[in-house]
């Protein structure tokens, strides 16, 4: 299995990281490529290129001016993302890194950030105000637990747009909707964290076999005992989901 | 009408002061509370000190209050100062109230007020500091502050373009903040032991902030604390006016040299950090016309700073009180790293709990993958217990740091965990404990000692 991580050295808010240290224990011989952010994105030419794909892209949680920064070292390759999403190149991204692919993030300010408009959602940014919760959603029939941290909410304007998960405590994609993050083709992007793979190891096993890799989690009791334990704590009525 | 609406709020503190102390109550911030609820533009009103220097930053910033409070009484300078109170808008300006009488006359020269990163926005309009200490910026509460770029940016956004900065030269996070402002820089030069490549899961300056380049660093401490450059386009970390050298550890002295000026300092405390602390108030007391040799004798006196691990020693073994700030990974790395750093067999209690999440709704555990449990991979530590509600989450994480089940143990209740304790020969027992869990980890240090003792009556 072959994993590129986008730009590490600024999407790495939040332990978001820990996905790909934990995928890296959970999958014997995985390959993980690091594309830093001055360097263009190798699954863009993984098929012109040594002739191996990647299995999973993966980019996390980045700071509001690394964001820009993303975009902009991402504008010029565009098209070829379009085209590697329509390829069906699966990708995950978590956190705000979504918002990148939307038509824009407007502030509480007034500005309007155009965003790189693959996707037809946008974002609307409020800085003075976090937003935190915790999350219970289904992805399929899979119970989906994390958290939810962020100055932002999104919202779809186009409505043939799929989500990836369904929630069922807390807010979705805004506090409005049930549907929670976009789902196009192998696209896949969230703004749960947890870390997503370690909070729920039924997901990353659902999603790794999607990716054609059957997977046993790392230290799997300890994983599913901490799973169990959270979906069963945030599926009590009394359990507060807003901090 | 806001003068009036003043007059009452200022009152209306004051008497609650005079209730305070005839209820035996405490609540060192209520007067400010109280005063901000009637007025509130209260501190825009509030007759202050003519010089005010105010401490912010991530970490270190009650250290640095403190000890700059306490080194500037030696030079026969009574100053107004927060320590007792909290940092926020209602502890400034509760502390601003205790510096005037009921008819707004000021009673002191000179104020050290410590104030909360976050509430500079509240707080800077109407309070503008002479000089300002920003000791650090690092990620800390995932909820409340986000990011360090994001503390950066409301600090940016008020500070007062006539206040003179003292920065960390050591933290480019922090170093380049309002770049319009007049400032100061402290660091500490190479030091035995430093690296030239970050080994923490924190690194929050790993690019240029120019072209975006990967940094490399001459020395770097943890995280992305030392001195980077890039190799691409020449920016560097700012160089120092005030900085530490010969750093010995060892013999727990260093020299530190600003100007023309060099001078033998007695280190306070052990950890790196705390030495920053140190040559952040020389620095101030320097930038505020002392010299070093003056520093030096005045720090000698204000006594050295206690440990902040309460160490208890009982028969051959010890047990020691780390408090580690709830949610904090930054903080929790630096507990981690002292106990990896620290002689002999271990035994470490985690107890770090949200408790006040709990009653609430659950904690938000994000910060452990960015919390460095690697520390506690091997190092002397034979044995770890995780307990309380999130003693599953630990569990995981202490496995993903490579750490053998064998040596984990569980338990629900907090107070349970001294009867998990192994209790080797000469063990060092490490209690670690969240800002909500004080009282609770007193439970179960007394709890570890009885357990010790009756081990010594075996």
């Amino acid at each position: 299995m072959r994993v590129e991580v986008l730009f590490p050295e600024i999407a790495n808010l939040y332990g978001e990281l820990g996905n790909i240290r934990y995928l890296e224990k959970s999958v014997p011989g995985v390959k993980i490529k690091e594309t830093y952010v001055n360097e263009k994105p190798a699954f863009l030419d993984a098929g012109c290129g040594d002739g191996e794909g990647f299995d999973l892209v993966y980019m996390g949680t980045m700071s509001e001016s690394s964001q820009l920064l993303v975009m902009d070292k991402l504008a010029p390759y565009r098209d070829e993302l379009i085209s590697s999403i329509e390829g069906d190149q699966r990708i995950l991204v978590t956190g705000n890194a979504l918002e990148i692919f939307g038509k824009f993030i407007s502030d509480d300010t007034g500005e309007k950030q155009q965003c790189m408009g693959i996707f037809g959602f946008h974002t609307e940014r409020k800085m003075m105000k976090r937003f935190n919760s915790l999350y219970l959603g289904k992805y399929g029939d899979i119970d989906v637990v994390g958290y939810k941290s962020q100055f932002t909410h999104s919202f779809y304007d186009d409505e043939n747009l799929k989500p990836l998960f369904m929630t069922e405590r807390g807010p979705g994609f805004n506090p409005e909707v049930k549907e929670e993050g976009i789902r196009y083709k192998n696209f896949m992007a969230t703004y749960v964290i947890g870390p997503l793979f370690i909070l729920n190891p039924p997901l990353m096993t659902e999603i790794l076999r999607e990716a054609g890799t059957d997977v046993k989690p790392a230290f799997e009791e300890a994983a599913m005992d901490a799973y169990r334990s959270r979906v069963a704590e945030y599926s009590n009525p009394k359990t507060g989901f807003y901090y | 009408m806001g003068k009036l609406r003043f007059a009452i709020a200022l009152t209306a503190a004051k008497l609650s002061v005079i209730a305070l102390k005839i209820t035996k109550r405490n609540g060192t911030n209520f007067p400010g509370v109280v005063a901000i609820k009637i007025c509130p533009d209260f501190l825009k009103y509030i007759n202050r000190p003519e010089k005010i220097i105010a401490v912010t930053g991530t970490n270190g910033k009650t250290t640095v209050s403190n000890l700059l409070r306490d080194v500037l009484a030696q030079a026969g300078k009574r100053v107004l100062n927060n320590g007792l109170g909290s940092n926020i808008a209602s502890g400034i300006a509760a502390c601003l109230i205790s510096g005037v009488n009921i008819f707004n006359r000021e009673k002191y020269r000179a104020a050290v007020l410590e104030v909360d990163e976050r509430s500079a926005l509240r707080i800077f309009p109407y309070v503008k500091p002479d000089m300002m200490v920003v000791t650090n910026l690092s990620r800390d509460s995932i909820m409340r502050n986000a990011h360090p770029e994001y503390i950066r940016k409301i600090l940016e956004d008020n500070i007062p373009p006539e206040t003179r900065l003292v920065l960390n030269a050591d933290d480019l996070l922090s170093a380049g903040i309002a770049p319009g402002n007049d400032r100061v820089y402290f660091g500490i030069e190479k030091m035995e032991g430093d690296k030239t490549e970050s080994c923490n899961l924190i690194n929050d300056m790993q690019i240029c902030p120019r072209c975006h380049t990967r940094l490399k660093y001459e020395y770097v401490r943890y995280s992305s604390i030392g001195r980077a450059y890039c190799p691409e386009c020449g920016f560097r970390s700012p160089e120092y006016d005030c900085a530490a050298y010969n750093v010995d550890l060892d013999s727990m002295i260093m020299d530190v040299k600003a100007g023309d000026e060099s001078e033998h300092f007695d280190i306070m405390n052990e950890g790196i950090f705390n030495i920053y602390n140190q040559v952040t108030v020389i620095t101030v007391m320097h930038e505020l016309g002392y010299s070093l040799s003056e520093i030096r004798n005045f720090m000698s006196k204000a006594g050295i700073v206690k440990s902040r691990y309460n160490v208890t020693k009982c028969g051959d073994k010890t047990v020691t009180m780390l408090l580690s700030k709830d949610k904090n990974a930054y903080a929790g790395s630096r507990v981690f790293e002292y106990i990896a750093s620290q002689p002999g067999d271990k035994e470490v209690i985690l107890m770090m709990n949200c408790l006040g999440d709990v009653k609430h709704w659950s904690e938000n555990t994000c910060w452990l993958y960015d919390c460095d449990f690697e520390f506690l991979n091997g190092h002397g530590i034979r044995h770890i217990i995780v307990t309380g509600p999130r003693e599953k989450d630990y569990k995981l994480r202490l496995l993903m740091a490579g750490i053998s089940e064998d040596i984990i143990s569980a338990c629900e209740t907090e107070t349970d965990a001294p009867g998990l304790l192994k209790l080797f020969e000469n063990d060092n027992v490490y209690i670690l404990y969240g800002t909500d869990s004080i009282a609770l980890a007193g439970r179960v240090k007394a709890g570890v000692l009885a357990a010790m003792g009756e081990e010594g009556t075996k």
